[in-house]
């Protein structure tokens, strides 16, 4: 169980990550969190496992308690947490093998791991747990060599590895085209069904939210604003995280982008219609919700739509 | 024929459209002038003059003569080991120094440093380090432990590390963290950080500055002979003070291309590093 009460984050830089939020969590619950860029649902997930220190209020992770904990109880934490990326994180020059491995360093000792020298058991656990993400015969493949989705789902057999309690994906799905979004979202889910383990995934697309999520929490300016299940998840709550209602925009065809959010979104406010043209690295990646959204209702389209231009550019070399 | 006349004219219709080029700033011209003052300054200091050149060009050809090369003199068994010492201090310094060199570079790079004051320590450990030359080393080692292998090798090893560390350091700096970031997810330690998701990381550029480095040992092997390091260095010295020149150039044209090769080959190894 994962309980954040009156939860505040204040980076540095004065930025408020979080302010206030209180949540449970409940063992074996698949929780999808929506909101725009710089809304704080990357923060919200990273003080899961404490790679953001929460600044006020409490949170207790199992028997954890993250306020002011110590770097060795910290480990011990985040190696019952399994953790993937948008960007997978993979060290791409090494075999798949490798990378999977590094889910088993929490029980592996400096020494062993130095020298690359991880047991036959734990060796085991990692050829399991990338057959669980059907990508075994890709075992000693070097990593640079695997598309974008492959290489997701080694993060995933990565963070399997761990055999976690709860697993943490931050925007996993964002540099990956929708089939294979949809691929690695089913991954994800079934993996949630099968071994019963917490799951707590950022993702942009509310479509996507509402297809894979038990529970939908809506994050804006760090606070959150809804907390319900897919059905819930009208238009009027649409407003609600996304600062503003449907407009035509949204619906209009590929080519004609929705105007951008209100928040860490602000810097493609300006000329947003031609955003598409301009975004040349990820314009593949940027055209293709819109397509993928168009064989589905309307609704669909209006989460695809805006989350589209809100989103923030990823590196061109991660995508597929 | 038409065709291309028209295209001509197009071409220069554009120039005659196009704004001229701006004249050099006063800065450009103020700087050029002082460039040039300051050298006939230093030039004026020192009587420069390469009259020399040209007066004395026939002085040389006694001591040029005496230069050509004496090939039996490689066959000598003094001058083989004397070889072979130059090369095993070569290798021997490149291993430790790049060792120690990837130790101090983990530690000097804000990646992988554990805190601000051993990252602090390590920067000034490694400018220090850098700021003298490889001769200097090889004057103060032989004095420590007097003249031979021991002494060249230890300088060539803190040689080593000046300049591995530092390239080394600034690969580490240019790491991408999303790796990092996983393992300490993960739950890893810092040991492990630094080996699972750092060092594959920065192994293609390591194991370039590493061959680099023995490149440089090869090289500064002479210079550490010179002042009492062993090697064929210290043969060059001792032919020296005994006027043969025959086996001096004898020798200094093996040197040359037993670089070259070395050279040609390790940059060939390093091309396919990266």
């Amino acid at each position: 169980m994962i309980e954040f009460r009156d939860v505040s984050v204040t980076y540095p830089t004065g930025t408020k990550g979080l302010d206030g939020v209180s949540l449970t969590i409940p063992e074996g619950e698949f929780v999808v969190i929506v909101g725009l860029s710089g809304a704080g649902k990357s923060t919200l997930v990273r003080s899961i496992n404490g790679l953001v220190p929460i600044t006020g209020g409490s949170l207790q992770v199992g028997e954890t308690d993250l306020s002011g904990i110590r770097r060795r109880s910290l480990r011990t934490l985040r190696s019952d947490i399994g953790m993937i990326f948008q960007g997978f994180n993979l060290v791409t020059r090494t075999s798949v093998m490798n990378n999977v491995l590094t889910g088993r360093l929490h029980s592996t000792s400096s020494l062993r791991s130095m020298l690359g020298w991880y047991s036959r058991a734990d060796k085991e656990i990692a050829f399991d747990a990338l057959e669980r993400v059907g990508i075994l015969e890709k075992a000693w493949v070097r990593a640079s060599q695997l598309s974008g989705g492959q290489q997701q789902r080694v993060a995933i057999a990565r963070a399997l590895a761990q055999q976690p309690r709860v697993m943490l994906a931050d925007e996993p799905v964002a540099s990956l085209d929708p089939p294979t979004a949809n691929a690695v979202m089913r991954d994800l889910q079934r993996i949630n069904r099968e071994l019963g383990i917490t799951t707590v995934v950022n993702l942009h697309f509310l479509d996507l939210a509402r297809r894979y999520g038990d529970r939908i929490i809506g994050m804006r300016a760090g606070k959150v604003v809804f907390d319900g299940t897919g059905a819930q998840a009208d238009d009027a709550v649409f407003e609600r995280i996304y600062g503003r209602s449907l407009t035509a925009e949204d619906v209009a065809a590929p080519g004609a982008p929705a105007r951008a959010g209100t928040d860490a979104g602000a810097g493609t406010d300006a000329g947003a219609g031609a955003d598409a043209s301009t975004e040349t690295g990820t314009g593949t990646r940027d055209g293709e919700p819109l397509d993928d959204a168009a064989s589905t209702s309307p609704g669909s389209v209006q989460a695809a739509g805006t989350p589209r231009v809100a989103s923030t550019p990823t590196d061109p070399a991660a995508t597929p | 024929m038409t065709a291309p006349t028209q295209a001509h004219d197009g071409a220069t219709g554009a120039i005659t459209r196009a704004p001229r080029k701006p004249a050099p700033t006063a800065f450009t011209v103020i700087g050029l002038a002082a460039v040039l003052l300051i050298t006939l300054w230093a030039g004026a200091g020192i009587d420069f003059t390469l009259a020399p050149l040209i007066h004395d060009l026939t002085r040389g050809e006694e001591v040029l003569r005496q230069f050509v090369p004496n090939w039996s003199f490689l066959g000598r068994d003094a001058v083989i080991t004397a070889s072979l010492t130059t090369l095993y201090m070569a290798i021997i310094s490149s291993v430790i120094g790049c060792a120690v060199a990837m130790v101090v570079a983990l530690l000097a790079s804000k990646v992988s440093a554990p805190n601000a004051v051993v990252y602090q320590v390590a920067k000034a450990v490694m400018s220090a380090v850098r700021s003298l030359p490889d001769v200097a080393y090889g004057l103060l080692f032989v004095a420590f432990v007097g003249t031979g292998a021991l002494g060249g090798m230890a300088a060539l090893i803190m040689f080593n590390i000046g300049v591995a560390a530092k390239l080394t350091a600034e690969s580490i700096d240019a790491v991408d963290p999303g790796p990092i970031e996983a393992v300490e997810a993960a739950g890893g330690n810092r040991i492990q950080r630094a080996f699972t998701a750092i060092i594959p990381q920065v192994a293609p550029n390591y194991f370039s500055y590493c061959f680099y480095v023995f490149e440089l040992n090869l090289r500064a092997s002479l210079v550490i002979g010179v002042v009492g390091g062993g090697g064929i260095g210290q043969t060059i010295m001792t032919e020296l003070a005994r006027f043969n020149y025959d086996n001096i150039s004898a020798v200094i044209v093996l040197f040359i291309v037993v670089v070259f090769v070395l050279d040609r080959v390790s940059r060939a190894i390093r091309r396919r590093l990266t």
